[in-house]
């Protein structure tokens, strides 16, 4: 055989070689893939048989809802008229009062009076229906009573300097209970606690002792 | 003979460079997609057990009904109520 031939059988070869080498791993690879892609359609099915319900129920309670809310809110505009709830509805949530009340379309073009009479706490809870859940998305922007996420973050706004920025200088909690160590001064009398000494106090103890000696 | 040589030399040095050349990047492209299968997969697995809580929507949607009827079973009394509150 010519040395032409051997080295032909050997590219051959080589090749059928890579063949086989590569066309397995892929052969392998695609396998890794079809299970996978078995393991997720599985679970998107879950998903799908599961979330499945959640229309129906989630429409029946927002019906639920809207009716309360539909009587509530009738309720509030029957006690205080439709300009002292929107009014109300303002003073509470400052700009509230411009998305006006859903029963009463032309209500959001009330300009917000002020308020000239005290109302009770009933009538005020039924102004705050629906306007203080935090998962409320129609809630207004801006400054609000109380925020479930945001109250917190105000906080820290007004005093920047406390806690939450320098805690290495604040002093420990106090250790308590009955193995704790005496770290205060113990109380002469019952209820009352010595003022902690100040360094000019101190002076002017140490000069009142002079003079008696 | 030269012919054979030729032919010999390219299927050695062309011919098997391009074959392993394409195949890897065959193994390459389909060992890329499993780990974005994996992935798939734990995510949807992940957003199966996040609607394990749905069965709880029947008795939120229960404790609403229940919640308006009595509301709606106070009915002029609450006018009342909300005056006293």
């Amino acid at each position: 055989m010519p040395a032409a031939g051997i080295v032909l059988i050997i590219a051959v070869l080589l090749i059928v070689a890579a063949l086989v080498y590569y066309l397995v791993a892929t052969i392998v690879a695609l396998r890794k893939i079809a299970t996978g892609l078995d393991g997720a359609i599985a679970a998107v099915g879950e998903i799908v048989a599961k979330s499945a319900p959640v229309e129906a129920v989630v429409n029946d309670i927002n019906g639920n809802l809207d009716a309360a809310v539909d009587a509530l809110e009738g309720l509030l505009v029957k006690k205080v008229g439709l300009n002292d709830a929107i009014g109300l509805i303002d003073g509470l949530y400052p700009g509230a009062g411009a998305e006006g009340m859903r029963n009463f379309p032309d209500s959001g073009k009330i300009v917000p009076p002020r308020i000239g009479e005290v109302y009770t706490r009933g009538v005020l809870t039924l102004a705050r229906l629906g306007r203080e859940a935090p998962i409320a998305a129609a809630s207004p922007e801006g400054p609000v009573l109380r925020h479930a996420s945001r109250a917190s973050s105000e906080v820290r706004v007004l005093y920047p300097n406390e806690r939450q920025v320098r805690p290495q200088r604040l002093p420990n909690s106090p250790v308590i209970g009955t193995d704790s160590p005496v770290r205060y001064e113990q109380a002469l009398t019952p209820g009352v606690r010595p003022r902690p000494r100040t360094p000019l106090a101190a002076a002017a103890g140490d000069d009142e002792t002079k003079g008696e000696s | 003979m030269i012919l054979y040589w030729i032919g010999s030399l390219v299927a050695l040095f062309v011919l098997f460079p391009v074959v392993v050349y394409l195949l890897r990047g065959v193994l390459q492209a389909a060992e890329g997609i499993v780990p974005s299968v994996d992935r798939i997969t734990a995510a949807a697995a992940a957003g199966s057990r996040d609607l394990d809580a749905v069965p709880l929507l029947l008795t939120t949607q229960a404790q609403v009904k229940q919640t308006v009827e009595t509301v709606a079973d106070y009915g002029g009394s609450l006018d009342q109520i909300v005056d006293d509150a």
